[in-house]
């Protein structure tokens, strides 16, 4: 249990370095991008084209990061249980209820995203012996092996957090 | 069994599941009955890394999240004070405004209210306004300003539905005026009423709040210009803004420091970012699995037995769509619900662009409407006062909300008058 806490806790602070790394290259390399290419297109300025050539992979790759924030912000949001849903009978629930309800839902939802963790390993593996390659030929499994690590952080947080309650649950019956 | 299952999963939806479990959930139970495998959901979300759309909303989330810190909505108001101040109700105007600029920055996302909600109300209030017509007020300015540019509204729109999202941007100019105008009428109409102080137009101080404002002011319309004019798309606009504000926050104003505020900005950003795009990428892999079953067709046929008129169909829409709005919150609506309304939509004869525009106002009025609408909860923690108190105060405000959807859905010539006439190459 502490230790999956101290996993949890020092995963946070990656992910949060990793979230503003990735960021950092995002804005950077698509506002060099606009600018060089609003160089060349309106002020026909020659060697911002051949600088363009130089960072031809930048646009993939500025894509794929999207999908990379993706994953680590909602393993975050997963951390602080802020995910987006629809809850109608929040006021209406005892205490004790309520945990229930949480127990249920940390249970379901852990079972969800194991599940994802297992199907997207399967396609990386698939990807692994029969996939193609992308931007400066690099093997195309690596850009979205962030899928199954994504699930897989977000699984971690969903198991924490059902262990969590479970033992609130558990030590509320003793009382 | 499965049937079971179906209701189980919906249960659980509406009982607290989180929204993109939920999803992904449905898509497992629909391939396992079509017998398809499990892949098939993630190839739907790596296509999450295939759009150059998607780039422009981590780039304007973190550019919203970027504006709300600091002094940026207190320049705004004086600026908006001194311009409109003088008018009778014009402290009420100066609210809706500045409300609609910052929403259409930082998304329908509740940042308007609590960057914005402790500088105007304690303002409003001073100024004599009665406290129902404030708290009514700035708990619908959350959702002013959602057709406008940069709003994420309508960038997720366009990626869902594949409507040209420059299209939609110049269409909603219109509509947006006319929502934003509606209320800011009502609170002239009160001023007057009240007869309240008026303090007149300074040139001074509007000279020296301008100076203070100019380097934010130009934001949207440079955005507006460069997408009208077809000199960049909504992407590259997102990297040039996204830019510009880092440089004014950081050196010109020096509000933000570089290693010491950025950091924490990019992370607040991208968690509401991942927290959208997560649930796109599971309602791509569930929608994926709808459209392979026929589900819109089948709803088209059953709506076919009892609505015949395109007229009849935008009425249930409305209907639906405030109940929708009032349940989700409006980038998650747009995920799930528009991907099964739009053939139904064409084929009543809607065009998708004013569809998108009746989409955003509508999920907006949705965000006030209780007993269970997004604004009236955040309203009701920022203002400190019980959400039932909240439903009295914003109830004509929402009254005339919907005088505006009304007009807007059924005058489809206000949305498609200006891209018809800026757009015809």
């Amino acid at each position: 249990m502490l230790v999956l806490k101290r996993i949890d806790s020092i995963l946070k602070k990656l992910e949060g370095y990793l979230i503003f790394f990735f960021l950092a290259l995002m804005v950077s390399l698509t506002f060099l991008q606009v600018c060089l290419r609003g160089l060349y297109t309106h002020a026909h300025i020659h060697w911002a084209n051949t600088l363009m050539g130089y960072f031809d992979w930048s646009e993939p790759f500025v894509r794929l990061l999207v999908l990379w924030l993706t994953f680590l912000g909602a393993s975050l949001v997963t951390r602080e249980d802020k995910h987006i849903k629809i809850d109608l009978c929040h006021h209406l629930l005892s205490p004790r209820l309520l945990l229930i309800r949480n127990l249920i839902i940390s249970i379901v939802c852990s079972l969800v995203s194991g599940i994802m963790v297992k199907v997207s390993l399967e396609y990386i593996k698939m990807e692994i012996e029969f996939g193609g390659s992308m931007f400066l030929n690099l093997p195309s499994w690596l850009g979205q092996s962030i899928i199954p690590i994504g699930f897989a952080l977000i699984h971690l947080r969903f198991l924490l957090d059902t262990i969590i309650k479970g033992r609130q649950l558990f030590y509320w019956k003793k009382q | 069994m499965i049937i079971l299952m179906v209701i189980l999963l919906l249960i659980l939806v509406f009982m607290g599941l989180p929204l993109f479990i939920g999803l992904l959930a449905a898509a497992m139970l629909g391939l396992y009955v079509n017998q398809v495998e499990f892949t098939a959901i993630v190839i739907e979300i790596f296509r999450l890394a295939n759009s150059p759309v998607l780039l422009a909303i981590p780039l304007f989330t973190f550019t919203g999240y970027l504006l709300a810190e600091g002094n940026t909505g207190a320049r705004m108001v004086r600026f908006s004070r001194s311009l409109l101040g003088w008018l009778p109700g014009g402290h009420g105007v100066v609210a809706i405004i500045t409300c609609a600029f910052f929403t259409s920055l930082t998304g329908a996302t509740g940042i308007t209210i609590i960057a914005l909600g402790g500088l105007l109300f304690p303002m409003l209030i001073a100024e004599k306004y009665e406290e129902d017509f404030t708290l009514g007020l700035l708990t619908i300015s959350g959702s002013l300003g959602l057709h406008f540019p940069p709003c994420l509204a309508v960038i997720l729109y366009g990626f869902v539905s594949g409507v040209n999202i420059e299209k939609l941007f110049i269409a909603g100019i219109l509509p947006g005026i006319l929502i934003i105008s509606i209320p800011a009428v009502y609170s002239i109409y009160k001023g007057k009423k009240w007869n309240l102080n008026r303090p007149p137009f300074s040139s001074k101080e509007f000279l020296s709040a301008f100076k203070e404002a100019m380097w934010e002011l130009p934001i949207p319309l440079v955005i507006i210009a460069g997408i009208y004019s077809g000199l960049n798309t909504a992407t590259e606009a997102a990297a040039i803004t996204v830019g510009y504000v880092i440089i004014i926050k950081t050196l010109v104003f020096r509000e933000l420091s570089f290693f010491k505020d950025l950091p924490g900005i990019a992370i607040e950003s991208m968690k509401m970012v991942g927290s959208i795009l997560i649930i796109m990428g599971a309602a791509l892999g569930f929608t994926n699995y709808l459209i392979d079953a026929f589900i819109p067709i089948k709803i088209l046929h059953f709506l076919e037995g009892f609505i015949q008129s395109r007229v009849g169909f935008l009425l249930v829409l409305n209907l639906f769509l405030i109940v929708v709005g009032c349940m989700m919150d409006i980038f998650s609506a747009i995920l799930v619900i528009v991907p099964l309304i739009v053939p139904l939509a064409a084929r009543f004869g809607i065009d998708p662009v004013h569809l998108g525009i009746i989409f955003i106002a509508n999920l907006g009025i949705g965000y006030n409407t209780p007993p269970v609408g997004l604004n009236l909860f955040i309203a009701s923690s920022r203002f400190k006062r019980p959400v039932v108190h909240l439903y009295k105060a914003t109830l004509p405000f929402l009254l005339l909300l919907l005088t505006g959807l009304f007009i807007i859905t059924y005058f489809p010539a206000l949305t498609l008058f200006l891209p018809k006439l800026l757009m015809n190459s």
